[in-house]
């Protein structure tokens, strides 16, 4: 049996799943090769880059904005998982206290200390500091230059002999009365010099997050050492505050909506998603279009479908139901990855894509081992 | 097809996981070849640890892998990649248990290849998948640079 | 691969804090005015400075490790 190959038209709406009222359709992927008889689906590298594409929408340091486009949900959903779970970053994993007399509980100020981002120099971070190994029950840990960082805060709260005798803000009357981040101090011990000072110097990346707050007499005295760790094992070390994708969503106007309806209508969605254009001579013209007669009229037409919501609010309005059609392109993920300043926002997705090839490459040299 | 299945071991017989059991095989197995390796380059490279086991009751062509310390990661995209390669009949992944570090990749090929190979595809997909990614992804990254240079 | 190596901080007593008193005085803090109040075996329990006399005791000068998680 001769096989008639898909039109672009098929093709295009086999990426659509369907968004209806209560329901949804074609969930699932359907690029598998045996699935469309006749058709050839087999993994093709060339064929991937020939339909793979990326598109930016933002990119600045601490937030970026991009659209995979031709891709598997399943690899759109590792490349965020890896951003969120395996993307190492430094943070604060030991505080040794020496004193503390302020009101916040030792080990809830630990816990405040280890969740506050630190940032320095990529080089250092990145490629010069490396994975400190936890040391066995009872054995002494391995701390290096090239594994560990020191940090120390050293902090009391003092009357201020200056201040105004009606003054009742803790801030003036007292010196220190907060304590800040930009109030610990780094240590550089070893090479560490030189990878981190001036403006590479370890620091956490808001001076102005506030750690306790102390009264007269008060003090904090601590150091702590930071390592590299992994999102998975706590959240601190997440290079990322959210890494997320949303598919985007498609808007199909199947029939004119016209006047105070398109008005309605596009109240229906978020602002941008729809527009309103007056219906042109030629369209009133022509035969069937369903504008005869409207020239000049409003009518409603999609804008802006990534900015929608899809909260299938168009749907719950009996004179819309049957005019629009809503969905969502399987194959088109607009990511959002917002950084808390360790990494370059678009860095750390280029991180996870180089963890992934990472990953497979040393499975398939385990999978060598295996059979051998 | 009715000589595969004999070849499958009964489900009592099959245990649920490998791993311990394996580790010890290929511990007395690599023993001696990590002595030669150590003595020859001073432990410059660290011995990894075989995170790849080939499930019991597997033939040629139908294989269960269990990977350590993977998850849907790696399951959910290798997955796709070998359901994309047109000699593999079936392929799934599972995690049987989510408080264990293990997921397991079922493979089935169809005559001709094996599970083990279709495995190695999928991994070596991956890889160039990535390829492509990054490449398109810096591309973009640089024409987005030079828009928003050139607009102000 | 070389580096300088330092070491954690031991358990140890801290030498940081300067120690008590010489003497047999124990050192207090004011619960009022959070002043150093040196106090001889048997002596009223009083700051001398504001008078309050409620007295605390000052923390432990032994460094805690705590896991920051």
């Amino acid at each position: 049996m001769p096989h008639k190959p898909p039109t672009q038209e098929e093709l295009e709406k086999r990426k659509i799943v369907g968004v209806n009222f209560e329901t949804v359709t074609d969930v699932s992927s359907t690029d598998f090769p045996g699935h469309y008889p006749g058709e050839d689906h087999a993994w093709d590298i060339e064929r991937f880059k020939k339909g793979f594409s990326v598109e930016f929408h933002q990119n600045d340091p601490y937030e970026a904005s991009f659209s995979l486009i031709g891709c598997d949900a399943s690899i759109a959903n590792a490349f965020r998982r890896i951003m969120i779970a395996d993307v190492p970053t430094l943070a604060i994993e030991n505080v040794f206290i020496w004193n503390n007399t302020s009101v916040i509980q030792d080990e809830v100020l630990a816990h405040r200390l280890g969740l506050i981002p630190f940032t320095g120099g990529r080089e250092g971070l990145h490629e010069f500091l490396k994975w400190f190994e936890k040391p066995a029950e009872g054995e002494q840990p391995n701390c290096t230059d090239y594994n560990t960082v020191e940090l120390s805060l050293d902090i009391k709260c003092e009357d201020n002999d200056d201040a105004d005798s009606k003054e009742t803000d803790p801030t003036k009357l007292y010196h220190h009365a907060h304590v800040y981040a930009k109030d610990i101090v780094f240590k550089p011990i070893g090479r560490q010099e030189q990878y981190f000072s001036g403006e590479n110097i370890i620091r956490p990346v808001n001076p102005d997050i506030l750690i306790a707050k102390l009264r007269p007499g008060q003090q904090i005295s601590l150091t702590m050492h930071m390592h590299k760790g992994v999102g998975s094992d706590h959240a601190k070390f997440s290079p990322v505050a959210t890494a997320s994708y949303r598919i985007m969503p498609t808007i199909t106007i199947t029939q004119p909506i016209l006047g105070r309806d398109a008005e309605k209508f596009q109240k229906c969605f978020p602002k941008g998603v729809i527009g309103l254009e007056k219906v042109t001579a030629k369209e009133a013209a022509q035969k069937g279009s369903g504008y005869r007669g409207h020239e000049g009229e409003l009518k409603a037409v999609v804008v802006d479908p990534k900015r929608d919501t899809v909260s299938r609010e168009v749907l719950r309005h009996e004179e819309f139901k049957d005019k629009v059609k809503l969905g969502r392109r399987r194959d088109h993920f607009i990511y959002l990855v917002e950084s808390t300043g360790q990494w370059e926002s678009d860095a750390i997705f280029l991180e996870s894509v180089s963890h992934l090839k990472a990953k497979a490459k040393s499975l398939e040299q385990q999978l060598v081992n295996m059979v051998r | 097809m009715a000589a595969r299945r004999d070849s499958d071991v009964a489900m009592d017989d099959a245990p649920t996981s490998h791993q311990p059991e394996v580790k010890d095989d290929t511990m007395v197995d690599d023993e001696g070849d990590d002595f030669d390796e150590n003595e020859g380059e001073e432990e410059e490279e660290e011995v990894e640890i075989q995170r790849v086991k080939l499930l019991p009751g597997s033939t040629e062509t139908a294989a269960s892998f269990e990977f350590a310390n993977e998850g849907h990661t790696l399951g959910n995209a290798l997955r796709y990649v070998i359901m994309r390669n047109p000699d593999v009949e079936f392929c799934a992944y599972a995690i049987p248990h989510p408080s264990e570090a293990k997921m397991n990749v079922r493979i089935q090929t169809f005559e001709g290849t094996t599970a083990i190979e279709a495995l190695e595809k999928g991994l070596r997909d991956i890889q160039e998948l990535c390829d492509v990614v990054t490449e398109k992804f810096v591309k973009a990254a640089a024409d987005f640079a030079e828009k928003k240079a050139a607009t102000g | 691969m070389s580096g300088q190596d330092y070491e954690a901080p031991s358990g140890a007593f801290s030498q940081r804090d300067d120690a008590t008193a010489g003497s047999g005085a124990m050192i207090y803090r004011c619960g009022d005015c959070a002043v150093r109040v040196p106090l001889e075996k048997g002596a009223p329990i009083r700051c001398q400075k504001c008078g309050a006399r409620v007295l605390y005791k000052e923390r432990t000068k032994r460094m805690v490790q705590f896991e920051a998680r």
